[in-house]
């Protein structure tokens, strides 16, 4: 056991008695060698942190300088500024206290111009001075103060204005005349009112700049030819004292023939089986005063029985020399040929009162159609705009209107041919054997006519 | 009296044309039925004597003839009782519809005004308004005094014949 522990031991000890120097000498030696290149870096680094430590040294100092500079030129720029900002107040002090309420003036010589050129908008006045609405815009619209001379000009605009609109003036404007053509002509003018050429009413366009003849001109138009003819006295003239908006509203009011075209289909039909009623009873009553005149003419000459009226063709059915006796067996006869003559008389009767009858009816179908009309605008568009609903309103109305002026007078001549149509049926039926019997009586017709 | 007279044209003026025609048509139907009246209260009775007259000096007063006869007298007595009344019947029904049509034009004008300036000027569309109304009492005061003095009218000329009838008597 013994023995393994020192082979053991002289095992792990070999290695170190191998590792030793070679001399001690050697040793001493490489020690030496090393301290002195080890102090010979040391001192070089130290000189070399003292070269630039010196240098930041002086970088700092340099830095230095150069921020006391600029602090002094900064402290001198500051107190520049407040002096600056201190004159600027005073200035601004000044400047205000001079213009006193002139800046108000300005504000209030903008707004007028620009009210001013609204409602110079559509002024007649215009076309004679034409430059007026340029000035104002550009019054209106600039930024910069006005120049005296600009305020002065502003007030002799308006001035001018006011003179003008008093007075009755004659110059040339271009005038769109009825045949569609524009040419300078002269122009009678009663301030910013009316404009008269010849004997037209004149209509101002203000985008265009031109005047055009009114379509419709009032009634008595005559009243502008004698303003204008050469006179010594007074003479009247239509003045529309809005401005044009009557004459304006005149050119919208329909005619007699256009309103009669606002009844649409349903109103032609209408004024056509009046127009045909109407012709049928004129037509009837010429015959039946004939035909009046005719049997009144017989009546007077019962001798002589004439085939050409009905009281003398009902008789002729009696024969050439009637007795009195037989007048009882002839009545049968009689009867039969006044049956045959009534229709002649009461002929297209039924038709005009039908027409009668059924034009007013044809008129509440016109309202009925023309109420559909309204209510579908109001469906589409609203009851917000009344314009919108007029044309099926004046189709409602016109065809009523219509309607009954042909239901009136067609009535009227119904009443007549039927008295006329009665009274010679009557005098058939009741009264022609009574004239027979009274003839061949020997009763003169003086005895009948003595109540009369 | 003139002050009447003004109120009257005032009154007729804010009816318009209708009003007017509607004036006219009364003129008409009262020239008419004071006519009538007339004749019945004073011409027709002196009608009737004649007939009366007449009938009583005929010597034959039965026979068919004479009946053919008196019935020509009544019927000439009947047209000229009832002469002008269908006129004056078709003029009541006139009034009506000439109030209605007064209506509708009355209508147009304030339709027409609302047209041209919107229906925010109550003042503009009453010159319509009135025009649609008045034609349309008007119309319907005359119709209905119309209508009560045309009835007196038939039943006394019915009467009237009545009476000449049962004077002309069979013997």
């Amino acid at each position: 056991m013994k023995r393994l522990l020192i082979i053991l031991l002289a095992g792990l000890m070999a290695p170190l008695v191998q590792a030793q120097p070679a001399s001690l000498d050697d040793l001493l030696r490489n020690v030496r060698e090393l301290r002195s290149s080890e102090q010979a870096a040391m001192r070089e680094r130290e000189t070399r942190f003292i070269t630039e430590r010196d240098q930041q040294q002086r970088r700092l100092r340099e830095a230095e300088q150069a921020l006391a500079g600029v602090q002094a030129e900064a402290d001198r720029l500051k107190a520049r500024f407040d002096q600056q900002e201190a004159e600027l107040a005073e200035l601004q002090a000044e400047l205000s206290q001079r213009s006193g309420s002139l800046g108000e003036l300005f504000g209030v010589v903008r707004q007028s111009a620009g009210d001013t050129l609204s409602q110079w908008q559509d002024s007649l006045l215009n076309l004679k001075f034409p430059e007026r609405t340029a000035t104002l815009q550009q019054l209106s619209e600039s930024r910069q103060i006005p120049t005296v001379e600009t305020l002065e000009q502003f007030w002799f605009t308006l001035q001018q204005d006011m003179t003008d609109s008093g007075k009755v003036s004659r110059f040339d404007a271009p005038v769109v005349g009825r045949d569609g053509q524009q040419q300078l002509s002269p122009v009678l003018a009663v301030g910013p009112f009316i404009a008269v050429q010849g004997r037209d009413y004149l209509i101002y366009q203000p985008e265009a700049g031109q005047l055009l003849v009114a379509a419709r001109q009032p009634d008595g138009n005559g009243l502008a030819s004698k303003f204008d003819s050469p006179r010594t006295g007074l003479a009247d003239l239509w003045v529309d004292p809005t401005r044009g908006n009557v004459i304006n509203q005149l050119q919208l009011t329909p005619s007699l023939w256009e309103r009669v075209q606002q009844g649409g289909l349903v109103g032609y039909v209408i004024l056509a089986l009046g127009l045909i009623g109407l012709l049928l009873a004129l037509a009837r009553l010429a015959w039946l005063q004939r035909t009046q005149q005719r049997v009144d003419r017989q009546v007077a000459d019962l001798d002589n029985l004439d085939t050409g009226n009905p009281l003398g063709r009902v008789l002729g059915v009696i024969g050439a020399q009637p007795k009195l006796e037989q007048l009882d067996t002839l009545e049968l006869k009689l009867d039969e040929a006044i049956l045959k003559e009534t229709p002649a008389l009461e002929r297209w009767q039924g038709l005009i009162k039908l027409l009668a009858a059924v034009a007013p009816l044809l008129g509440l179908l016109g309202t009925v159609t023309g109420m559909i009309a309204t209510f579908q605008a109001i469906t589409l568009f609203g009851t917000g705009d009344p314009k919108l609903m007029a044309g099926g309103i004046s189709q409602a109305l016109v065809t009523t209107v219509l309607g009954l002026v042909v239901a009136i007078p067609l009535l009227f001549m119904h009443s007549l041919v039927a008295a006329r149509s009665k009274a010679l049926v009557q005098l058939l039926e009741q009264q022609s054997a009574g004239l027979i019997a009274l003839h061949l009586g020997g009763d003169e017709r003086g005895e009948e006519r003595r109540g009369a | 009296m003139l002050d009447g007279l003004w109120l009257l044209r005032d009154f007729l003026d804010s009816g318009g044309w209708v009003l007017w025609t509607i004036l006219w048509v009364t003129v008409l139907l009262w020239t008419l039925m004071l006519e009538r009246l007339w004749f019945l209260g004073w011409v027709f009775p002196r009608q009737a004597q004649g007939y009366q007259q007449a009938w009583q000096a005929r010597a034959d007063r039965a026979s068919l003839a004479a009946r053919h006869i008196r019935n020509a007298w009544l019927s000439q007595a009947q047209q000229r009782l009832n002469r002008f009344i269908p006129l004056v019947r078709v003029l009541i029904a006139l009034c009506p519809l000439l109030g209605l049509l007064g209506t509708v034009t009355g209508m147009i004008q304030v339709f027409d005004v609302m047209a041209l300036s919107g229906n925010g000027n109550p003042r503009a569309m009453a010159s319509g308004v009135s025009r649609a109304t008045m034609p349309t009492m008007a119309g319907m005061v005359i119709a209905i005094s119309g209508l009560f003095c045309l009835a007196r009218l038939d039943q006394q000329s019915r009467r009237a014949l009545q009476r000449l009838t049962d004077r002309l008597r069979h013997d």
